[in-house]
């Protein structure tokens, strides 16, 4: 990149947009225009049942001088992300791992692995949690076993609950799990073979090749991870519908509230647009550092 | 730089495209609700929220209108609750409403003053729809600035449902009519000594996630929730709200009501498995129609007038739900046909059973009353009705814009007090402010 | 010889002991909707996280959940599910493979910008999407039809373009560099080399799009309105309502059918995880 003149040839302009076409009619009609549209609500005082009225930058500055509810919600998306992320990432790769040796029954342990990914939020789900978690369920009586009496369960507890929801978004680690599965098998296996010529332990395999070759899966589970956490919805909404005090209502169902349950329609689209402009400053830092830590066997860019 | 005018032109067609889009959707001009076709046939779009049961009857009910009335049909939109609104309020956005909805008492207000429904008078005074057997007050809570925006499908009152069994096991006498908050703390207290439960339970919302609760105790103060524009709370003593926190946290302390943690653990049962009806718990605060609803469980259950009811007319006869007529219907005339057939008819409600509340006709009351297989509880129902009528004070104007969001900060107020976050003076402060900065800000 | 046998019959005792107490505490709540399943209504939340029914009610539960809500039977729900799935999945992998490959692979002018929409997609919340969503699915007629819910998936969608490329950069371009100068074109290009090779992640996604769209709440919420449309996600939302009497019973046996294709598709699609492709005769 020394020079930065970019130089695009014409046949593979018109190579690229043949390709991109099918996928560009569609984002434009589903995507596209209802992204400009809710950007024009965002500046509107709009109900769904009124006549839109443009009011030019008064949401943004209602929810950034007159709503705690706003930095509520903005709290419990980032303390989610933060803590799920990394959590959701680990496990996922160490059964990853686990899963890509060679034992009897692994299709077995995938299936059931991913189960909890396929009930999602499922009316069984959340009423299995709120009865694990809640004031009679089996980790209260496990608690109380060791000696610890809490007053509240951990559900019901604002302290606490989110740890919960956190707990059920590490669960949900299956469809993590089986993106690393795929990039694991597409390792070759020569670069293994001619490792264990050279006598090398498993650790110093692991962390030469298994780990570079996993980054580019690894930062796209990290992007679409962060991007996951930062637009949770489900899990507090079926769980705790964001209580006890808000203490779970994370940012999406927020804005979800605010457009269908109090007639806020274009507030939330204002609320929405600044979560997109948060996420993608974390993307874009991320994809900024992927350079240092990314390795690609096609080269890069 | 041609590159650059090309995008910016590139931008502003799409720009214009949108306000097109975005403008069109609320103009009710293109609405595609019902429709009289050539041929004479009229097709009526309905919807309503319900659970399965309640689909079945209501496509039955549909199916004998069209057997009286084969120029009329019906294209259904059966919902769960859950998103009910949500569709409706993206329906309404884009001038898409059906004809005929079901509609919340929490939401009437807002819709109708947003012009999405029909006002029905013109139809009650040329006699399409028949009231005359229905009382003025119940008829009048759909009139919404003036205009009639729904007629009642079926009214209810608050009241307490007991467990008979329970009671009489923790050796405490059923409650009278006369019964005051103090009488039911105790008698709760005396089941809960005995039981080990909780006894006094609130529906499965909890004493806060009802603002009707509360109403009903403000309402016992002589004061009014609301003032008259919505615009701000009518009442000014704070000592009601911190009264009604305190009195709640202390049973919840004194385990007589379920803390909010166990209450969110009785929210997931169900209607039909709470422990009043198990067994577990003596009384329930609820509506009317709750015994009935829950028959298949426990045909044993009763009801009792709310503590305090003859306190200042402070009882008011609910609207449990609407049937509205949206503004962008090309048929509202056959609407109004079927909506009187609905409320008068003895086949009708046949079919209905007084499912949606208890019916606004008093003849058709009587006539349900009259039937040989009717539940106890149907008539249990029936009369809780007519004693509060007797007592009962004007129903509360229809909710104002913005109460889920009141509804949620009185919710957390009390929530608050009842986990030891806050005193109930705070706490009643606190949502007096909220409660105005939403009033204001919706009504304002 | 006899030590490294028992060391690996050890190995293999730890691994399935660790796999199984992983594998119960990611199952129980299927267990639970099971035997939920098979309770009778009165007896379903008197002992609720037992797994064993109190009274054994399954038939009921299952002739109910059979016979459907709203008068629709469960076979048609399931024909529209199906049907709606299977085209989104088809037109979702395909297209976003061609859209994945573009961004990858070609040097084109505006590339870089139609990624950064595709990123952008990814970010914004689906719930302030669906209002415009509607307003112009009613201007192009769609409401209430199945193409509507076909439409928001079939041209590809953000996750699954992302994804391939993440994998498709981890191929090396030598690969196909080769089999330019050996004469092929970009289309036998990608699906002759590239696709076998990134076929486990071409699977991965094929799962992802089959259960999301399978499982989809909200737009079928709010672009059907014709029960007989219904898909069934949509079918077992007809089922609650918190102040009525919920029939739990078929909803949980219906929850539970409506789980078992998604739950199919994953064992017949997770196979071809395992095949790994090697890369290493190519490969330099």
């Amino acid at each position: 990149m020394k020079n930065k003149v970019k130089e695009y040839k014409r046949r593979d302009n018109i190579a690229g947009y043949v390709m991109l076409a099918p996928w560009l009619f569609g984002f434009v009609l589903m995507y596209f225009l209802p992204m400009l549209i809710s950007i024009y609500y965002s500046f509107t005082d709009y109900n769904l049942l009124n006549d839109a009225q443009v009011i030019g930058f008064d949401n943004y500055v209602r929810i950034f001088t007159n709503d705690d509810t706003f930095w509520q919600a903005l709290k419990v998306t980032f303390i989610y992300t933060i803590f799920l992320v990394p959590l959701r990432l680990a496990f996922a790769l160490i059964v990853a791992m686990l899963l890509n040796t060679k034992h009897r029954g692994l299709g077995l342990y995938r299936t059931i692995y991913y189960i909890p990914s396929i009930i999602g939020g499922s009316i069984a789900v959340s009423i299995v949690w709120q009865q694990i978690f809640g004031n009679k369920g089996v980790v209260m009586s496990l608690l109380s076993v060791l000696g610890i009496n809490q007053e509240v369960s951990l559900l019901g507890n604002p302290k606490t609950a989110l740890a919960v929801i956190i707990l059920m978004g590490v669960w949900q680690f299956g469809s993590s799990m089986l993106i690393f599965l795929a990039a694991l098998k597409q390792i070759p296996g020569s670069l293994y073979e001619s490792a264990m010529v050279d006598g090398a332990k498993k650790p110093t395999i692991f962390f030469k090749i298994t780990l570079p070759m996993l980054t580019p899966t690894i930062f796209f589970n990290l992007i679409l991870q962060m991007v996951n956490g930062f637009r949770v919805f489900t899990e507090s909404y079926v769980i705790t519908d964001g209580g006890p005090l808000d203490s779970t209502l994370s940012y999406v169902l927020y804005l979800y509230r605010r457009a269908f349950t109090y007639f806020d329609m274009g507030y939330s689209c204002a609320l929405a647009w600044i979560l997109v402009i948060i996420i993608a400053v974390f993307t874009v830092v991320l994809f900024k550092t992927q350079n240092n830590w990314v390795y690609y066997e096609s080269g890069g860019e | 730089m041609k590159k650059r005018m090309k995008k910016l032109a590139s931008l502003l067609l799409a720009s214009a495209m949108v306000f097109s889009l975005a403008a069109c959707g609320s103009s009710g001009n293109d609405a595609d609700g019902g429709s009289d076709s050539s041929d004479g046939k009229t097709t009526i779009k309905i919807t309503w929220w319900g659970g399965d049961s309640r689909h079945e009857y209501t496509q039955a009910l549909l199916d004998a209108y069209t057997a009286e009335n084969p120029n009329v049909e019906f294209e259904a939109t059966p919902a769960g609750w859950e998103g009910y609104f949500d569709k409706l309020s993206t329906q309404a956005a884009s001038g898409s409403m059906p004809d005929i909805v079901q509609m919340d008492y929490l939401y009437i207000a807002t819709y109708a003053k947003n012009g999405s429904l029909a006002d029905l008078s013109e139809f009650i005074e040329d006699g399409t729809i028949d009231t005359t057997n229905v009382d003025d007050a119940t008829l009048n809570t759909g009139l919404i600035d003036g205009k009639m925006a729904g007629i009642v499908a079926g009214t209810n009152a608050l009241a307490v449902t007991y467990n008979p069994e329970v009671l009489e096991a923790a050796g405490v006498e059923a409650p009278t009519d006369d019964w005051t908050w103090d009488d039911y703390i105790a008698l709760n207290t005396a089941v809960s000594e005995s039981t080990g439960e909780e006894s006094a339970l609130t529906a499965t919302i909890g004493p806060f996630g009802d603002m009707n609760f509360f109403n009903y105790y403000v309402r016992q103060h002589g004061e009014t929730l609301f003032n008259e524009d919505g615009t701000a709370l009518a009442f000014e003593d704070d000592s009601i709200t911190a009264d009604y926190f305190q009195m709640w946290a202390d049973m919840a302390s004194a385990n007589v009501t379920p803390d909010p943690d166990e209450q969110s653990q009785i929210a997931t049962l169900g209607i039909e498995s709470l422990p009043v009806v198990t067994g577990e718990a003596g009384t329930t605060l609820e509506w009317n129609t709750y015994p009935n609803k829950v028959v298949a469980s426990n045909p044993n259950l009763k009801l009792a007038l709310m503590p305090g009811a003859t306190e200042n007319n402070a009882m008011w006869l609910k609207p449990g739900m609407f049937w509205s007529v949206s503004e962008s219907s090309k048929v509202k005339e056959e609407c109004a046909k079927f909506i009187n057939w609905m409320i008068n008819s003895e086949e009708a409600n046949d079919i209905i059973m007084a499912e949606r509340g208890v019916p606004i006709s008093s003849e058709i009351r009587d006539y349900l009353k009259s039937k040989e297989d009717v539940d106890q509880t149907m008539i249990d129902m029936f009369d809780y009705v007519d004693k509060v009528t007797e007592i009962a004070g004007e129903c509360p104007a229809a909710d104002p814009g913005g109460i889920a969001e009141i509804n949620k900060a009185f919710n957390d107020a009390g929530n608050s007090v009842m986990y030891g976050q806050a005193t109930a003076e705070e706490a009643a402060a606190s949502f007096r402010t909220q409660a105005n900065e939403i009033l204001e800000r919706n009504n304002g | 010889m006899k030590s490294m046998h028992k060391k690996r019959k050890l190995d293999a005792v730890i691994f399935h002991v660790v796999a199984c107490v992983i594998g119960f505490f990611m199952i129980y709540p299927m267990l639970w909707l099971l035997a939920s399943s098979f309770k009778s209504n009165e007896t379903m939340f008197t002992n609720t996280y037992s797994l064993i029914p109190e009274v054994f009610d399954a038939a009921t539960n299952y002739m109910n959940a059979w016979e459907g809500v709203a008068g629709v039977s469960f076979l048609t729900f399931l024909g529209n599910t199906v049907f709606v799935t299977v085209l989104a999945m088809v037109g979702c992998v395909f297209i976003s493979l061609l859209a994945a490959y573009a961004f990858t692979r070609i040097k084109f002018l505006g590339g870089k910008f139609w990624f950064s929409c595709v990123m952008v997609t990814l970010m914004i919340p689906s719930q302030v999407m669906v209002v415009p969503q509607y307003i112009i699915l009613r201007r192009l007629n769609l409401v209430d039809t199945r193409i509507a819910l076909v439409l928001p998936w079939f041209f590809g969608t953000a996750f699954f373009i992302f994804m391939l490329v993440q994998f498709f950069r981890g191929v090396p371009k030598e690969l196909d560099e080769a089999a330019e100068i050996d004469g092929c074109g970009k289309i036998a290009i990608l699906f002759k080399i590239l696709v076998p090779v990134v076929k486990p992640a071409i699977m991965t996604a094929s799962i992802f799009a089959f259960y999301w769209v399978w499982q989809d709440f909200f737009q079928p919420l709010i672009f059907m309105n014709t029960p007989s449309k219904f898909t069934l996600s949509l079918a077992l939302n007809l089922f609650l309502d918190p102040n009525t009497y919920n029939n739990y019973g078929a909803l949980f046996a219906m929850s539970l059918l409506s789980l078992l294709p998604a739950l199919i598709i994953f064992i017949i699609f997770q196979r071809y995880l395992v095949e790994g492709i090697a890369m290493d005769g190519i490969k330099g």
